[in-house]
């Protein structure tokens, strides 16, 4: 008994030592890719011992900031990389898909808006939804901060980069904007996929060009507002060989076939179902 | 440093140092009571301790320094060519002189966020202050004990409740209520009801100190009052009221601190819509102050946590935001030091 404690201590020992030499690659940014990343650094872990991947938050900008200036291995985050630091050479990953879709409140009448009255409601030239079809009721837009990444995502696919209305509510997160939704007559908002799925008792989702948001309509081409999650790198500030090494080990293992069936339970679409699709997003 | 002999545990040092309070407090000693004396353990823990405490107040002192000259140097970048700065360098009049707030088109007026601010702050004190001072007397010159004791904790619990369920219970039920009583279903986001929360969120701490003010005052101001025939009314309202103004106007500013510095509760109810001003100049209504209690409104708080934690370190808008926040640390400071005036101005 006490022999084969005593080597188990010992191989124990041996373990935490080997931890200690491990590469260690540090992933930062996007909170809301946060949780899907974590889970690959988890299962990567497990297969390859020799690698330490520690993810923390911090948000996209944070993500790209600290991955320009070297100061993690990794940079995710929900927005594309600046001009200035594409020339600072960072690279980008697209690792997940991300479907967005329009929610109303649940009486405004209206199930479906062409692109044109979508982003007419949105830059401010229509305002009552009696325009579009529904109830003789004010249109009460709630958007996300200018610094937002799913603004950004709506102004490039809903808006086609015009500005927003000048008659805004703006909610800070996404659980905001639903709630502010679902209590607010005639409003109408732009979130992800998933938090109209989990929301579906209190707002409405709304058809895109009569086809409403799903990872099949997604699939198919049919429903085309959805961004990527992206993961970026910076080749330059990666000195060690070791280092460099595991980043493209890790990143491959989240776009592999395997680990990419894993983002559908997190609310994410693999990248290849998209793959044919050339939106720049 | 006189030191005693090694040997000197607490029962051997009986002629240790500090012998003059050592002998004048010899008389106890003889009645049976420990003369008052230290070992060379306890003075070594007592400089120990001072050099501790010394540590803690420099550390304090400290991190006030540092972050205010975080801030100043962050802030500052926006109009100084500073190391390290990528941004574009700002005029003062194009941030704090204009109302277009447009930072991913390189229009960067805060004023916006100050009138913002300035605005939902006053229309809070507006309510808080009356209904907190009238509270206060009431507790303290009317209300039975049983009374008092009950409302004063009542009062000190409300100061501890965090200020996000204030801004839950304003988004989930004050504004669809508000929007649905009066407003014939449009949104209620704005003013109005940011300033009624954040007057609740104030209330308890103006409530404690007006009553802590009127229970200072020498009852005989009470007495003589009446005693010269006036009312109840009249005695609160000429007497004790302008007796204890110094104090009533620290518990307001006090007040009045905490309400510009509430980011989140007013974040989640006013709307946050920075073109507020713009949109004001484009209305046509008819009742033009109505209408802007009710417009979505933004302010130096609201847009700091919004947009602070997602701009690039270093970039133009980033440098505004830390602008806006040394702004407000201005603001706070200048309201701590008229608090100090006011206070003083009570002993004069």
């Amino acid at each position: 008994m006490k022999i084969r404690f005593l080597a188990q201590t010992i191989l124990a020992g041996l373990l935490v030592a080997g931890a200690a030499q491990a590469q260690t690659v540090t992933v930062m940014g996007s909170t809301a890719l946060g949780p899907i990343v974590k889970k690959a650094a988890e299962d990567y872990m497990k297969a390859h011992p020799g690698v330490q991947i520690a993810v923390s938050g911090g948000g996209s900008m944070t993500g790209l900031n600290q991955v320009t200036s070297g100061g993690c291995h990794i940079g995710i985050s929900d927005v594309f990389a600046t001009p200035d630091q594409e020339k600072a050479g960072v690279k980008n990953h697209n690792i997940v898909v991300q479907p967005f879709t329009l929610i109303a409140h649940p009486g405004v009448g209206v199930k479906s808006l062409s692109a044109q009255q979508a982003e007419q409601i949105f830059t401010g030239k229509v305002s009552n939804w009696q325009e579009v079809g529904g109830k003789n009721q004010k249109i009460v837009r709630v958007i996300r901060p200018e610094s937002s990444g799913t603004r950004a995502v709506q102004k490039k696919t809903i808006l086609h980069d015009q500005e927003f209305a000048k008659d805004v509510l703006i909610q800070d997160s996404t659980g905001a904007v639903v709630t502010s939704v679902a209590t607010t007559p005639g409003a109408i908002s732009f979130v992800e996929l998933e938090h109209l799925e989990k929301n579906k008792a209190r707002v409405a989702g709304i058809a895109y060009n009569g086809v409403a948001c799903s990872n099949e309509t997604v699939k198919s081409g049919k429903y085309p507002v959805f961004s990527y999650g992206h993961a970026y790198t910076n080749p330059a500030k990666l000195g060690d060989p070791k280092v460099k090494q595991a980043v493209e080990g890790f990143l491959a293992f989240i776009l592999s076939h395997d680990f990419q069936q894993n983002v559908l339970k997190a609310g994410y679409l693999p990248v290849d179902y998209v793959k044919s699709l050339k939106t720049k997003l | 440093m006189p030191d005693a002999p090694e040997a000197s545990i607490p029962a051997a040092s009986q002629r240790g140092g500090y012998s003059a309070e050592a002998r004048m407090d010899s008389p106890s000693a003889e009645a049976g009571v420990p003369a008052f004396r230290h070992s060379r353990l306890q003075r070594l823990a007592d400089r120990w301790a001072r050099l501790g405490f010394l540590a803690c107040s420099l550390l304090v002192v400290g991190l006030i320094g540092g972050i205010l000259f975080f801030l100043a140097t962050r802030g500052l970048a926006a109009f100084l060519p500073l190391a390290g700065n990528t941004g574009r360098v700002l005029s003062f009049s194009e941030v704090f002189l204009s109302a277009d707030w447009a930072p991913s088109s390189d229009r960067f007026g805060i004023l916006p966020f100050i009138a913002g601010s300035l605005g939902v702050t006053g229309l809070a004190l507006l309510i808080a202050a009356p209904a907190g001072v009238l509270t206060g007397v009431f507790i303290a010159k009317m209300a039975p004990a049983w009374m008092r004791n009950l409302m004063r904790q009542v009062m000190d619990l409300l100061v501890g409740i965090p200020s996000v369920v204030y801004g839950i219970f304003g988004l989930t039920v004050v504004l669809p209520l508000v929007s649905r009583t009066w407003l014939e279903d449009a949104p209620a986001s704005g003013f109005a009801v940011s300033a009624l929360i954040l007057a609740v969120m104030i209330v308890p701490t103006i409530v404690s100190l007006s009553t802590d003010a009127f229970e200072s005052l020498p009852s005989s101001l009470d007495e003589g009052a009446q005693a010269l025939g006036s009312s109840r009314w009249q005695a609160i309202w000429r007497v004790l009221i302008p007796a204890a103004r110094p104090r009533l106007l620290t518990a307001t500013v006090l007040g009045l601190g905490r309400a510009i510095g509430e980011a989140m509760a007013v974040q989640m109810v006013i709307g946050n819509n920075p073109q507020w001003i713009a949109l004001m100049r484009e209305s046509t209504d008819r009742a033009p102050f109505l209408r802007a209690l009710f417009t979505p409104a933004a302010t130096l708080t609201t847009e700091l946590v919004q947009e602070l934690p997602n701009t690039a370190a270093g970039s133009t808008w980033n440098n505004v935001l830390f602008a806006m926040g040394l702004l407000l640390y201005l603001l706070t400071m200048v309201l701590i030091l008229a608090t100090r005036r006011l206070g003083r101005g009570r002993e004069a």
